[in-house]
């Protein structure tokens, strides 16, 4: 089972790196999508299938955390699990991302390991890309 | 006042080899004041319960490694737009590092990181305003790294 994975950053860098850990970690993408600020995030999302989001929070024109409020104002969008990856990391900022629906939340700098492990609990499969034992069951899914 | 100063040289030093060592795979080693042509300045600003900018001075030695260990590139494939973005991404980390670890209780707004390149002297420039200023110097083996850090308290 592949996924896609939406990384907004307004770094070419950093979004080079974050896609770069996701492969090494064995984790099968289908589309890395990428955009430089939430605006283009929710463009995106327009007209491409996501599971998973990855943001940063201090970006140009449209920032993570109203990013996330948008999302989570969405129908269509409000179950895709968004991990925050920041330099903001004042426990305020960090508990208004977790209580606006971020599922997890990463402090730059980080490890490789720190983002794998997120992901892994996140997504539920394993570095070879099967399904972890704690998966959820396709039939328990709220369709 | 002076007693922050302490702390605030301890903290951004750490926060400082921090970012370098995780993200870049550079270690680095306080060095005494040096002479040394930097190629790039990249500043950020912060306001809160604090206001201040930290000004980075990468030469280009340090800054060609930095960004080809962050991606692993070969040295033909550094672009200067990838090197821009490298260096302030990691001033971005640095400054937001240092602050979290100064006060994680207090929430502090970062500007977006401005780069410049060389003809300024480190001291002048970005971080030519009032305020407690701390310079520091760093080497490893690839290049140097010099900091400006100037701070004040909100008006």
């Amino acid at each position: 089972m592949s996924f896609n994975v939406l990384i907004v950053d307004d770094s070419n860098a950093m979004r080079a790196v974050i896609k770069k850990i996701i492969s090494m970690s064995g984790f099968k993408m289908d589309k890395c999508l990428d955009a430089e600020n939430g605006r283009e995030a929710l463009d995106t999302l327009a007209h491409e299938w996501v599971d998973v989001i990855i943001s940063d929070i201090n970006m140009p024109v449209m920032n993570g955390l109203e990013l996330l409020a948008r999302l989570k104002k969405d129908d269509l969008y409000r179950e895709i699990p968004v991990i925050m990856i920041s330099t903001e990391g004042s426990e305020e900022r960090m508990r208004e991302a977790l209580d606006g629906g971020a599922l997890g939340f990463i402090k730059k700098p980080f490890l490789p390991e720190e983002l794998r492990r997120k992901l892994y609990e996140i997504i539920g499969v394993s570095n070879d890309g099967e399904y972890a034992e704690n998966k959820t069951n396709a039939d328990d899914l709220d369709f | 006042m002076m007693e922050n100063m302490l702390k605030i040289k301890q903290t951004l030093m750490t926060s400082i080899f921090e970012v370098f060592e995780k993200m870049f795979y550079v270690f680095l080693e306080p060095v005494e004041k040096t002479h040394w042509d930097h190629q790039v300045v990249v500043s950020i600003r912060f306001t809160g319960p604090m206001n201040g900018i930290i000004a980075a001075y990468f030469s280009k030695g340090l800054s060609d490694v930095m960004v080809q260990n962050m991606l692993n590139l070969d040295e033909g494939e550094v672009s200067e737009k990838l090197r821009e973005d490298c260096l302030k991404e990691s001033v971005n980390m640095i400054c937001g590092n240092f602050l979290r670890s100064f006060d994680s209780s207090k929430v502090f707004d970062l500007s977006l990181p401005v780069c410049e390149t060389a003809g300024k002297q480190k001291g002048e420039g970005p971080t030519g305003e009032p305020g407690q200023s701390l310079l520091l110097d760093f080497a490893s083996g690839s290049g140097m790294l010099g900091i400006a850090c100037t701070v004040s308290r909100p008006e």
